[in-house]
């Protein structure tokens, strides 16, 4: 019971995210901007950050009795300026080819001029408003929806929400629209939150309605392990968004189009909480990690963000499998005949089936005791090599290795290990990726 | 009693007015600490506050009674000119009207029956709650029916246990003899909600399964590297 106090103070609550996070970070003007999703939209498109296409604005009555419809292309969303929580929003697929030509939407109702009429006047009136001001309707081009994303929502637009304070992003969440929730990807009204990794954008835990759940409602489809593309980009964007727009704690909306990439939908000043249940992690405890760092660059706080909140997923497999997470070049520590530790970098390759050692760095720590010899088909045609026994610690775990002698002196690298001695391990072709000339350690 | 609670009943001020005055910033601070640590959201602290009084005036009984018929026709009336489109003043207009047949409907039958304790009823209160009904409405248009059913019973239990409040007589008693420390106190405790970071006891609830999965960093013996 104590130990459930001590650890709550890791979640982040109502009270403490208004009074420790939104007050102080966020300014009026910036609460202004958030609020105003035309205002959000013109300032983010002046600095050059991808937005959605207004159609048409609608602010007036008579703006309103004075349109023309058949400015309208097929396929578009309306929206509420000021709307809360998704509501409001009418999405249009296509337009059918017989008189009168109504618009469908995505359950294949139909929508007549009349509609869309009434919609817009409830929208000017302010039912959807936050305040029940009056409001201003807009038309918006349509996200087309990426194939990746198909299997997993209903009849919507997935999007990537993103919590970014102090220029770091502190964590992600993909949500998918769902039948209940209409289409729409709000959480609160029945839509599917996952948990995102910082570090390689691979999707994690997911929730329904507060409920951790595995699969799609409805089919065997895993909700774990959906990798995010453009996930770099992504959290590019949501840092550029706060830097522009100046609110300090931000919850950013990002779609991903077919055609276009990374797209902005919305910027909020009071995102919701429940990403910390579908992250099944604490937001308080990132937040207070980042507060106060000096974050200068885009691309620092995407590193931060990668370094300081990413890794679960690599922990987790590793838990799993019981196998470490290796990556193609890795530095390991040899036994020498004294029994000695020495770094070296090796490259991992599930090509070769055994080790081979370049015969100068036998040599070297004196483990070219030649046991015995094996014919090789290498490229250069058969060759007989000699076998040397040593081993070495990759990754904290030791390995017994029998491997090949052969002068490597040309190679990068002075080892290459082998599938033989790979049998504990995995290996993640995106991990450890360096360009450049690896270092040699001593 | 105060010398100043004494000196107003004195000269002719009902003790009901003093008792509900100053039971209003205690209601209110109720409210406040459901809201700020235990996490009933209600409707805002108007709501509930005033759905406390009306019970007070109306007693428990018909007061809830009145609150059903109120939220069940103003319910029906609007899913019934839903099908109308029309705006919103006009339709809450409607609604209210026919929520007043409703209520009229009570009193007719209370007058029937010879129900003396309700057709006695003070108008204002019942007015009041009438007036609630946009309340409830504008709740159901935004978060759907399911949500403003689950937001408007919180505020059904939160007014009923500030109803309780405000009926214990010997609070009653003690805001009497001390009005001034009771403004007081209340004063000091809102300040005291309004600095409240902690998490909100549904929030343990809600959290539950995120606060079980972290794992807190052991910490580092002192002394050693």
């Amino acid at each position: 019971m104590f130990e459930f106090l001590e650890k709550s103070r890791y979640v982040l609550g109502m009270n403490a995210r208004i009074l420790t996070y939104m007050r102080p970070s966020n300014s009026l003007r910036a609460i202004r901007i958030a609020d105003n999703k035309l205002l959000a939209k013109r300032i983010l498109k002046k600095n050059g950050l991808p937005v959605l296409q207004n159609y048409a604005v609608i602010r007036k009555l008579h703006e309103l009795r004075d349109f023309d419809w058949s400015t309208l292309p097929n396929s578009f969303t309306l929206k509420p300026n000021r709307g809360l929580g998704g509501e409001g929003i009418l999405i249009v697929y296509a337009k059918r080819k017989k008189y009168p030509h109504p618009w469908v939407k995505a359950d294949k109702k139909i929508i007549t001029i009349n509609d869309l009429e009434s919609h817009i006047l409830n929208i000017l009136e302010g039912t959807y408003s936050m305040t029940s001001v009056p409001d201003v309707a807009f038309f918006e081009e349509r996200i087309k929806l990426l194939k990746l994303f198909k299997p997993y929502s209903f009849r919507g637009i997935p999007d990537i929400r993103i919590i970014v304070y102090n220029s770091v992003p502190i964590m992600a969440e993909l949500r998918l629209p769902t039948e209940e929730s209409g289409g729409k990807a709000n959480l609160h009204l029945g839509g599917i939150g996952v948990g995102i990794d910082m570090g390689t954008g691979v999707t994690t835990t997911a929730i329904c309605k507060n409920k951790i759940i595995e699969y799609v409602p409805k089919t065997r489809l895993p909700l774990r392990g959906i990798q995010i593309p453009d996930w770099e980009e992504i959290l590019r964007l949501a840092i550029h968004a706060q830097q522009i727009t100046k609110i300090g704690f931000l919850g950013i909306d990002i779609a991903i189009d077919r055609e276009k990439g990374p797209v902005i939908l919305e910027l909020n000043t009071r995102p919701g909480l429940s990403i910390q249940i579908a992250n099944l992690s604490p937001l308080n405890d990132r937040l207070k990690r980042v507060k106060g760092l000096k974050v200068k660059t885009v691309t620092k706080g995407v590193k931060l963000a990668q370094d300081l909140f990413g890794g679960e997923v690599e922990d987790e497999l590793e838990e799993i499998s019981g196998r470490k997470v290796v990556g193609i070049n890795e530095t390991i520590e040899i036994l020498d005949k004294n029994k000695e530790k020495h770094a070296i970098m090796a490259k991992v390759d599930t090509g070769a089936y055994r080790t081979t050692i370049c015969s100068n760095l036998a040599k070297e720590l004196g483990v070219d005791q030649v046991i015995g010899s094996k014919k090789v088909r290498g490229a250069l045609g058969m060759e007989e090599r000699n076998i040397v026994n040593f081993s070495f610690y990759m990754d904290k775990r030791m390995v017994t290795t029998e491997a090949f002698v052969a002068d490597r002196s040309e190679m990068k690298y002075d080892i290459i290990v082998g599938r033989r001695d790979l049998k504990r391990f995995l290996v993640d072709p995106a991990k450890n990726v360096f360009m450049k000339k690896p270092i040699k350690a001593k | 009693m105060s010398f100043i609670t004494q000196f107003m009943i004195s000269q002719g001020v009902p003790q009901e007015t003093l008792i509900y005055l100053l039971m209003l910033p205690i209601v209110a601070t109720v409210i406040a600490l459901a809201r700020q640590v235990i996490g009933i959201k209600g409707f805002g602290i108007y709501t509930p506050l005033i759905i406390a009084f009306a019970f007070l005036a109306t007693g428990l009984k018909y007061g809830i009674i009145f609150f059903f018929t109120i939220l069940i026709t103003g319910t029906l009336a609007r899913l019934f000119i839903r099908k109308f489109r029309l705006l919103y003043l006009p339709r809450m207009a409607i609604a209210l009207t026919v929520v007043v047949l409703a209520i009229l409907a009570i009193f007719y039958f209370g007058a029937y029956n010879g129900q003396t304790n309700l057709i006695s009823i003070s108008i204002f209160t019942v007015l009041i709650m009438v007036t609630l009904v946009e309340k409830f409405l504008a709740a159901q248009i935004e978060r759907g029916g399911k949500g403003a059913m689950f937001l408007t019973m919180e505020t059904l239990i939160l007014s009923i246990i500030c109803y309780w409040v405000a009926s214990w007589v010997w609070l009653q008693a003690f805001i009497l003899s001390h009005p001034l420390a009771t403004i007081f106190l209340a004063i000091i405790i809102n300040i005291f909600l309004g600095k409240w970071t902690g998490l909100r006891l549904i929030e343990y609830f809600r959290f539950r399964e995120v606060i079980k999965s972290i794992e807190i960093p052991k910490k580092k013996r002192p002394g050693k590297i």
